[in-house]
């Protein structure tokens, strides 16, 4: 949030469980349009290697958010 | 029809219902109750709950998480008008609400978490007796205004200000009862120790009022009559391998019954000694986890304590330090064992009207 506050390209990457919670508090926080990078939940408890894995997948899409800033 | 009062900091006039079930009804409506039935908030009310404190309305104590919005001292007595409070309980709020918004305290994790965490308030000091919280029989239950309302007035400030709001910001999977209401003062007339908050710092004359993110009670009834065999009942009862406080290195607690108190106290244990016990004798072997709480508990502690494998003996917290004991309740062979969040510490604050 404070990335985005400077105008700089910002994506928060959140489990589906945390949607609602990610949109909220962009919302409560004055940037109701703070891009999300939506993973599998849950995530805590995820190895090294998944977390990775995870990665790996979702970096296209994170990329795009930014650019699309 | 809402009418701003102006500046900003301060609370709308909202033109609610007359009739009593219609207005509890409205305030269900728009989630600004816990479920419960509150007490309207007219001005004439809010007034009298703000003629308690010094400080002035539009003040504001604390940014709250996860919504950050502003809790000023006004909608910090809104707040308590509608959980029913007495109005000479406001100061124990606004401390209640600097103190839980420390970062050390990590409302954001609190709120926001799946976690059933509550916060948990402990009163110290003068202010407990002359508010009348129960440090007695029953001092978690029902049945005292004082902890019954005060504990319900942080709910709503958590939820009404800083937007933690069930299945929405709140992500609790299944919350506690705790949740209503969590309160309690020290039983200090009968602790063996010095009180809580001269632990943490504070002079026995003064008031404190100490937060505590509580995964919820576990009662432990034991006849144990002397300190060796009653700690290592207490420390058996600590261990949980599903427990966060073992994967994170928490900050769990103990209410300690009055005669419980008295058996370590006539074992020749000062509270730092029970606590150290406790601390050695809670040690669990990380291989009663599941695989995946070893392999957080590696990420998340071996940067504190070194290499974790399934033989190793994790302790709940850092360190002894970090175990917190309370003297409370009434006569009887219990005590309460308080499993923390973990990832959040006690913070304490000083009441000042």
């Amino acid at each position: 949030m404070e990335i985005a506050k400077r105008g700089k390209a910002a994506v928060t990457v959140v489990s589906n469980a945390f949607i609602g919670l990610g949109r909220a508090q962009s919302r409560s926080l004055g940037h109701a349009n703070l891009p999300l990078a939506v993973i599998p939940h849950p995530f805590g408890s995820r190895t090294r290697e998944e977390v990775r894995a995870l990665a790996e997948q979702c970096v296209a899409e994170i990329a795009r958010l930014a650019a699309a800033k | 029809m809402n009418r701003p009062l102006s500046p900003l900091t301060r609370a709308t006039l909202v033109e609610a219902p007359d009739d009593l079930d219609e207005l509890i009804e409205f305030f269900h409506a728009r989630r600004w109750s816990d479920g419960l039935p509150i007490v309207p908030p007219t001005r004439e009310r809010v007034a009298r709950m703000l003629s308690c404190t010094q400080r002035k309305p539009d003040e504001i104590i604390a940014k709250v998480a996860p919504g950050f919005g502003e809790a000023t001292v006004e909608r910090i007595a809104i707040n308590a008008v509608m959980a029913g409070c007495r109005p000479d309980y406001l100061p124990v709020l606004i401390a209640a609400t600097q103190a839980m918004s420390a970062p050390e305290f990590n409302l954001q994790g609190i709120q926001a978490t799946t976690n059933p965490v509550a916060v948990w308030l402990i009163i110290n000091g003068p202010i407990a007796e002359q508010l009348s919280v129960n440090a007695g029989p029953n001092c978690l239950g029902q049945g005292t205004v004082a902890n019954a309302t005060l504990g319900r007035a942080l709910r709503l400030i958590m939820q009404n200000i800083g937007g933690a709001l069930p299945g929405d910001m709140d992500r609790a999977t299944h919350g506690q009862p705790g949740k209503f209401s969590f309160c309690c003062a020290e039983n200090e007339a009968q602790s063996p120790w010095p009180p809580l908050h001269v632990e943490r710092g504070f002079k026995r004359e003064q008031s404190t009022v100490t937060v505590v993110g509580a995964a919820g009670t576990h009662n432990m009834n034991t006849h144990a009559d002397n300190a060796d065999e009653l700690l290592r009942v207490i420390a058996d009862t600590m261990m949980f391998p599903a427990s966060n406080d073992y994967w994170i290195g928490g900050e769990p607690w103990l209410v300690l019954g009055p005669q419980h108190a008295a058996i370590l106290h006539a074992g020749g244990l000062s509270k730092a000694e029970v606590k150290r016990r406790l601390w050695e004798e809670s040690k669990m072997p990380a291989r009663r986890m599941a695989a995946r709480e070893l392999q957080r508990t590696q990420a998340v502690r071996e940067s504190k304590i070194g290499p974790i494998n399934e033989d190793t003996m994790l302790a709940a917290a850092d360190g002894p330090e970090g175990i917190g004991i309370l003297v409370a309740g009434g006569p009887g062979t219990h005590s309460v064992y308080v499993a923390s969040f973990g990832d959040a510490r006690a913070v304490t604050r000083e009441v000042i009207a």
